[in-house]
């Protein structure tokens, strides 16, 4: 590798200026940055972006693709067979939950006093595979394969076949990013199904716990209970699996319980998920953010209005005079049993 | 001229091939020592042939790093426009020494860029990671004679 001296490196020596160069890029990757957190212009910036990489992203994702390909290719027969045998078994057992759900659908409806049955909670569902998982302290998202060619939208509902996963956060035009329930800037409006218990369940940053820090240490919680969605917030149906709760420490001197809550869904583990359409027919599906939006400011008389069944120490506050620059008492699932 | 030229298409090609091979997605023992292959390619042609690629390369690889990762937009882009700076200033120096002793700079530089990296992480409050992120270096410094003998046979050195 000796000092070559052709004409080609001279000038490549002369030519070079990357002191200025170096200077530009640098300050254009910092506004980018900038733009990036802000949550503004970079998410259009990072639109236009994902569309031109989607080449590469699926260059990337083929070898994985081939080699379960070729894996299901050279499967042999007996494997196959016992495969087939497994999946019929899961289907008659599955065949029968659905004959008991539809008994209980029906006669939810009857005891709701509807005249026909309701229609299905999903109205579509979009299979979707994951590119890309980011499960640090932190961030916990995971890149998936569609976007918003595939029709999905920000904020909407992700689940796999045990549970919940997360929601949209991040819609390119051929791959989006969730974040996952168990990230450190997610909350889920649950319930425990045992008690009717309603909380919300925030994540640490660790795929395999979730914990529900707004209970009071009163709260008819066990370990074991089954948590599920509670349909509030306008993102996620009703009765949608979360996890279970694993612990429900309670320390004397404090008000709020410490309940931890294990995922259902294999956060880190999944490699294929599903996006959720809901039928806004259904009861159980998620309330429509615009109907939220459109309800009357809450007045200084009246706090708690939107809860109209409330009860406990907040339905004794209308009477108080609040002043205006008070919101009315946060966390609305703490106050509510 | 007529040289360099020709080699921007090159240039271009092979860090596409090494930004595929380092982004698949590997089970996480192997990705812990998986070597970062675009940051080889970049250092390669920027020390090797700074007029092909030169700056832009060194930006618009980080970039694609950021779109394709999900990270931070501008992350790897600085990062990597702060390695090829180095690698361009340093390429007269750099490239007249043995092998042995240029996977010495290659260290140094990798060390900068993920250190860069580690730090918008920090700024920016995400996740740090452990100190497997350092894994990959060491690995990088081994392949870099590789590197060399493979892109070497691409053009022509002299």
């Amino acid at each position: 590798m000796a000092f070559a001296g052709g004409g080609q490196n001279r000038s490549s020596a002369r030519d070079s200026a990357p002191g200025p160069r170096f200077f530009f890029f640098a300050l254009f990757s910092l506004a980018l940055m900038y733009f990036d957190q802000k949550d503004g212009w970079g998410d259009h910036i990072r639109y236009g972006l994902q569309a031109a990489a989607y080449p590469i992203q699926v260059t990337v994702g083929s070898p994985g693709r081939l080699w379960s390909a070729a894996t299901e290719l050279f499967q042999t027969r007996d494997a196959l067979r016992a495969e087939n045998e497994a999946l019929r078994k899961r289907e008659r057992e599955l065949a029968l939950v659905a004959i008991r759900h539809e008994a209980l659908e029906q006669e939810n409806a009857a005891l709701r006093g509807l005249k026909a049955g309701l229609p299905p909670l999903v109205s579509r569902s979009e299979l979707i595979g994951v590119v890309n998982a980011d499960l640090g302290r932190l961030r916990q998202r995971l890149i998936i394969n569609k976007g918003d060619s595939s029709g999905l939208f920000r904020s909407q509902a992700v689940v796999d076949a045990a549970g919940l996963v997360g929601q949209l956060v991040r819609v390119g035009p051929w791959s989006a990013e969730v974040m996952l329930i168990t990230d450190p800037e997610a909350a889920v409006p649950v319930e425990v199904v045992r008690s009717g218990v309603r909380s919300i369940a925030v994540g640490m940053g660790n795929a395999e716990e979730l914990q529900m820090p707004y209970l009071p240490a009163t709260a008819d919680v066990k370990p074991g209970d089954l948590v599920v969605t509670s349909g509030l917030g306008g993102i996620f149906p009703a009765g949608v699996p979360v996890g279970e709760v694993t612990e429900n420490r309670r320390d004397p001197d404090e008000l709020l319980a410490h309940v931890s809550v294990r995922p259902r869904a294999e956060l880190d583990r999944s490699r294929e998920l599903m996006a959720l359409w809901f039928n806004p027919g259904n009861p159980a599906a998620p309330v429509d953010r615009k109907l939220l939006e459109t309800l009357p400011e809450p007045s200084v008389a009246d706090p708690v209005i939107g809860q109209p069944g409330a009860a406990g120490p907040a339905a004794a506050q209308p009477a108080i005079k609040q002043p205006a620059a008070v919101p009315p008492p946060a966390a609305p699932p703490a106050g509510e049993d | 001229m007529f040289a360099g030229r020709e080699s921007a298409l090159l240039v271009y090609v092979t860090a596409l091939i090494a930004l595929v091979l380092t982004l698949l997605p590997l089970p996480q023992l192997v990705s812990i020592v998986w070597p970062n292959l675009l940051v080889l390619v970049v250092l390669y042609w920027s020390t090797m042939a700074p007029q092909a690629g030169g700056m832009l390369l060194g930006f618009l690889a980080g970039l694609a790093l950021d779109v394709l990762g999900g990270s931070q937009l501008g992350q790897h882009a600085f990062a990597m426009a702060l390695l090829t700076y180095l690698a361009l200033r340093l390429h007269l120096l750099t490239r007249a020494k043995p092998l042995f002793e240029q996977s010495i700079f290659v260290v140094i530089a990798i060390v900068v860029y993920e250190a860069t990296l580690w730090a918008i992480d920090g700024f920016s409050s995400r996740d740090t990671g452990s100190w497997t992120r350092w894994m990959h270096i060491p690995i990088d410094a081994m392949l870099w004679p590789v590197v060399v003998g493979l892109l070497g046979r691409t053009h022509s050195v002299r």
